[in-house]
């Protein structure tokens, strides 16, 4: 076991031959060898960061690069097997960088050295993506959502520019998991216009699970799992301090934020700050009205560390004012018909930074302890503690406009416990126990009934995840158990109590396999189940939300007569209702050569008792017909694939294309599913130059994208032909939509990165050719068009 | 120095321990939401037709769950005298909570945002004539008027001809936060109700 507790030394000899004409002159080479048993690591990987250049260590632990065009490069060192195992303990342990280099420099001004991002452990079959803090911080203003959706297979369902949530692989909502530092997000996760109040400027990295992994984070990671991850809290580190801003043309928004902190030899901290303003955005054509935000955010951590455990706090404050469209709002049948078939707008006023209502004023805190205790070589026992609270008020357009219309608190508690067992049988794994706890209460003063209860849901969880490598194969296999019971109190809206008490458990498993067929190819496939229980929403809606009049699954019933009655609350015991269940099957294959690199994920997905919102017909009510929209449960099928091929087409040109495609049934009815990504192509040609002028390591990236209509759609019944009663709809009628899905979309953007003495900048052109166009994915779709082309500046200025 | 460190690692996780300990005893509490004012649904209209002489004639339409899918029922007909004055108010209620709430109320102390339009079967009435404002043929004779002198509509006269006539007749109420003035129109904001009765004139 002395290999655990030995260090990597990196031995680089770096040469710059010939200076001559041609600038790619610069060559890496180097040796790496085990600190402690001085001897050589072979096959380990060695990428230059930014580019295909890649090559593996000999049998002598040696590499060499050649005609490199930048002086500066970072070296990515994959070890894999010896680094997961080694650098990660030793780096926890704070004893020294994990990785550091006795080198000889020569014609090169720097070397960095990156380690590879580490698969999130437990999931390392499942395809995953990774985004560094470099990367999110060339656009502060825009949503996490935005910020991963130009990854294959991601992209976000909206409801306007400020609420924007994920999708992978066509799922979203509460089959997407967040975690927002190793705990799930407690928000009020349910409907389409709710997205996780998440400041991406001040995560450090966030990593995408693309994949069911229920097992290793519990439910709702159905379709996938977001972990951001804050600040690490590295020891050694000197003092540092950056300040960034940015500017964005469209809705005049401005953003300031700043983090700074040391890491000394016991103990670290970092504290960071953010404000974000954004005005009214606009659409080629028109102004969109009441569509700014407002944002605060501040953090802190601190890290104490001694021989055998290491201590972590966190805090973490946000604090947003999102504006929602204000011609999205139509009380009656009439007006929802006149709203989406005009081509502008009904309200459109001059550009103006206030936000009224619609809106949403949230407030999230959250505050975290962790403690590691390193009790032996290879093993360790992680404590972690979180408390989050939840604040959320909505308003609404209506004659109580000051109050708000929905006033929630949420507190949530999570307790983990995991223990990272020794070697044990050659197997490598964890297991872990885990204490969920919500409790949701609505504050008195809105006016109107409740549209979601009080509850308390509590979630006992335990897991165990194990993984056995052989030779160039790595097995790993998970097992989990999830009780889950709720405590509803409700009120109908006569002010009648109604009460309900129900629990669901539920067994996840995970089957994964790695194979590393060669050092060019990885080939990686998984089979993960995951589950949920349904989410207050999609139970016990009532009435107006939005422009949408919903009924949740315990608040309607069909009649002897065939007739949908809505005068009485079900009890979760006498309803058909069942939690959702997943099984996905998650393919990748990795490949690169010289100049290429493929990356092809193919995946299957078939969810049981998927739950989805859906137009159901229009009603007549005292404002005239409406629009009504029930929760309806059915088995889905979804399968796609996903692809990404990135090429050297010269040393300084490279091209990335990109393609994903998803096909999606509801196989109880067989009928199309309704709100599901449309198929999407890209193209990032990007051009790099080490110095232009004044200026460093420019690239230049153009990205020509086009985005297909749904054809998969289901078929369009008008509103109009509802209310004029050309078309009758019953329980057995086909799904339907109010509106045809959008045409497709051709989009043009450009960026221009580049680094000015310790000032790194970017300057984005988003939507170059202004292009009017509606995405399916955005309930706005019904009533406005995108926000037109916009300019974003964003400056960082770093002090070491 | 040994002991020193483990007191010190053995204090920080009791602290630790103490921190969730603590905050972890606020849960299963059985709070039921508060009872609230609905002051947004509507599920009562009376239309009373008050002549300068003669019987009072009331119209009434009623959706008795609010916000549920139940449909809407319109309960009686509009049955007008012949050659007589009227004046039209309102009973406007949320009947769901005990005792009712009542909007009309609330509608005139909102009058600036408010306004209701009217429509009929062409020239059932000798005054107004045509076919009333929510097709803006015709202006209707409002009776009351919110602080900028922007009709309301909670209070408006009539004047039946002399021969029979049977027809419809709709109301509507529109809200209209912050846009109300003396060009907006029966589109103009969001529809709080809209009734169609049948109209007879004998």
């Amino acid at each position: 076991m002395k290999l655990y507790s030995s260090l990597l030394i990196l031995l680089f000899q770096l040469s710059s031959l010939f200076a001559q004409e041609d600038n790619c002159i610069h060559s890496v080479e180097g040796e790496i060898l085990d600190i402690e048993t001085k001897q050589a690591i072979p096959y380990v990987t060695v990428r230059i960061k930014g580019t295909e250049r890649h090559t593996t260590t000999d049998i002598d632990g040696k590499f060499l690069f050649e005609n490199l065009c930048t002086e500066t490069n970072t070296l990515i060192i994959s070890c894999f097997g010896y680094c997961e195992t080694v650098c990660e303990h030793n780096h926890q342990h704070g004893k020294s960088p994990h990785i550091y280099l006795t080198q000889e420099v020569m014609g090169l001004e720097t070397v960095l050295i990156e380690a590879e991002n580490k698969k999130e452990e437990g999931t390392a079959s499942i395809a995953q993506i990774n985004l560094n803090k470099a990367e999110l911080q060339l656009n502060p203003t825009q949503s996490m959502a935005a910020a991963l959706s130009g990854e294959q297979g991601i992209t976000f369902v909206s409801s306007g520019s400020n609420v924007q949530m994920p999708v992978i692989h066509g799922l979203y909502g509460n089959r997407i998991l967040v975690l927002n530092n190793g705990m799930k997000h407690g928000f009020q996760n349910w409907g389409i216009d709710h997205a996780p109040e998440i400041d991406i400027s001040a995560a450090h990295s966030i990593t995408v699970i693309k994949g069911a992994a229920g097992v290793r984070f519990g439910p709702e990671a159905i379709g996938g799992a977001i972990n951001i991850n804050p600040n690490p809290l590295h020891l050694n580190k000197t003092t540092y301090a950056k300040i960034g801003t940015s500017y964005q043309s469209n809705g005049k928004g401005y953003n300031a934020g700043f983090e700074t902190g040391t890491g000394f030899e016991k103990w670290s901290y970092f504290i960071n700050g953010n404000y974000t303003k954004i005005g009214d955005r606009h659409a080629p054509d028109y102004m969109l009205t009441n569509s700014g935000k407002e944002e605060k955010s501040f953090g802190l951590g601190t890290r104490y560390h001694l021989k055998d455990f290491d201590f972590k706090l966190y805090y973490s404050y946000i604090d947003q004012n999102l504006a929602f469209l204000r011609s999205s709002i139509a009380e009656s049948g009439d007006a929802f018909v006149k709203a989406i078939n005009s081509d502008r707008p009904l309200f459109i006023r001059p550009f103006s930074y206030d936000i009224n209502e619609p809106n949403q004023l949230t407030t999230h805190h959250l505050a975290k302890a962790e403690i590691n205790w390193y009790y032996a070589d290879d093993a360790k026992l992680t404590l972690i503690a979180g408390k989050q609270l939840n604040l959320r008020e909505e308003y609404d357009v209506r004659r109580n406009a000051d109050k708000p219309i929905i006033n929630l608190d949420l507190t949530t508690s999570d307790y983990q416990l995991e223990w990272k067992h020794p070697e044990w049988l050659q197997l490598d794994g964890f297991i872990g126990f885990q204490i969920f706890n919500q409790d949701n209460d609505n504050n008195p003063g809105t006016g109107t009934t409740p549209f979601i209860p009080n509850y308390n849901t509590n979630r006992f969880s335990s897991f165990i995840i194990e993984s056995k490598r052989s030779g160039k194969n790595t097995f790993e296999i998970g097992l989990r158990f999830d009780h889950e019971t709720s405590d509803i109190r409700g009120r109908e809206s006569n002010n009648d109590v109604f009460k309900d008490n129900y629990s669901f458990s539920n067994l996840s498993t995970s089957v994964g396999f790695i194979r590393k067929i060669n050092h060019h190819s990885t080939f990686r496939t998984n089979i993960g189940t995951a589950w949920r229980s349904p989410n207050m929403a999609e139970l016990y809606s009532f009435g107006q939300h939005g422009f949408k009049n919903s009924f949740g699954l315990l608040r309607y019933y069909t009649n002897e007569d065939g007739d949908l009655k809505t005068d009485k609350v079900i009890a979760m015991k006498d309803s058909k209702v069942k939690p959702e269940k997943g099984y996905k099957f998650v393919n990748e294959f990795s490949t690169h050569n010289n100049n290429n690199s493929h990356h092809i994920t193919l995946y299957g997905h078939y969810i049981e008792n998927f739950i989805y919102d859906r137009p159901y017909g229009v009603y007549g009510t005292i404002r005239g017909p409406m629009p009504a929209y029930i929760y309806v449960q059915s088995d889905a099928v979804f399968l796609g694939a996903d692809y990404s091929w990135k090429h050297e087409l010269t040393q300084r040109l490279s091209g990335t294309f990109g393609l994903s495609y998803l096909w999606s049934k509801n196989i109880s009815e067989n009928e199309p599913l309704i709100n599901q990504p449309p198929t999407s192509i890209s193209y990032q040609l990007a051009w790099k130059k080490a110095k232009l002028g004044v200026l460093e390591n420019s690239v230049v990236a153009l990205k020509p994208s086009y985005t297909f209509t749904q054809y998969q759609a289901p078929r369009t019944v008008p509103p109009e032909d509802l209310i004029d009663g050309s078309e009758i709809i019953t329980p057995e009628s086909p799904i339907f939509d109010f509106k045809d899905a959008p045409d497709g979309y051709f989009l043009l953007d450009l960026s221009w990165n580049f680094q000015w003495k310790d000032v790194q900048a970017g300057f984005i052109i988003k939507n170059i050719t202004n292009t009017a166009y509606r995405d399916y994915l955005n309930e706005m779709r019904l009533f406005a068009d995108e926000p037109g082309r916009n300019f974003l500046l964003t400056l960082n200025y770093t002090i070491n | 120095m040994k002991t020193i460190e483990n007191l010190k690692t053995y204090g920080l996780i009791a602290i630790l321990f103490l921190g969730i300990t603590l905050t972890s005893c606020n849960n299963d509490d059985d709070e039921i939401p508060d009872a609230e004012n609905h002051e947004e649904i509507i599920t009562n209209v009376k239309l009373i037709f008050t002549p300068t002489t003669g019987a009072v004639v009331e119209a009434r339409a009623q959706d008795p769950d609010g916000e549920g899918l139940e449909e809407l029922e319109i309960l009686d007909e509009i049955t007008l005298a012949a050659d007589t004055d009227y004046t039209l108010t309102f009973e406007i209620m949320n009947n769901l909570e005990e005792p009712g709430e009542d909007i009309g109320k609330e509608i005139n102390e909102e009058a600036d945002e408010h306004q209701i339009f009217f429509g009929f079967t062409t020239d059932a009435f000798s005054t107004p004539t045509g076919t009333g404002n929510i097709s803006g043929s015709s202006t209707i004779n409002y009776l009351d008027f919110d602080e900028n002198q922007n009709p309301l509509g909670l209070q408006t006269s009539w004047s039946t001809g002399t021969g029979t006539q049977a027809g419809e007749f709709t109301v509507r109420l529109q809200h209209q936060p912050d846009i109300k003035d003396d060009t907006t129109g029966a589109t103009d904001g969001d529809t709080d109700f809209e009734l169609t009765f049948v109209l007879n004139i004998q």
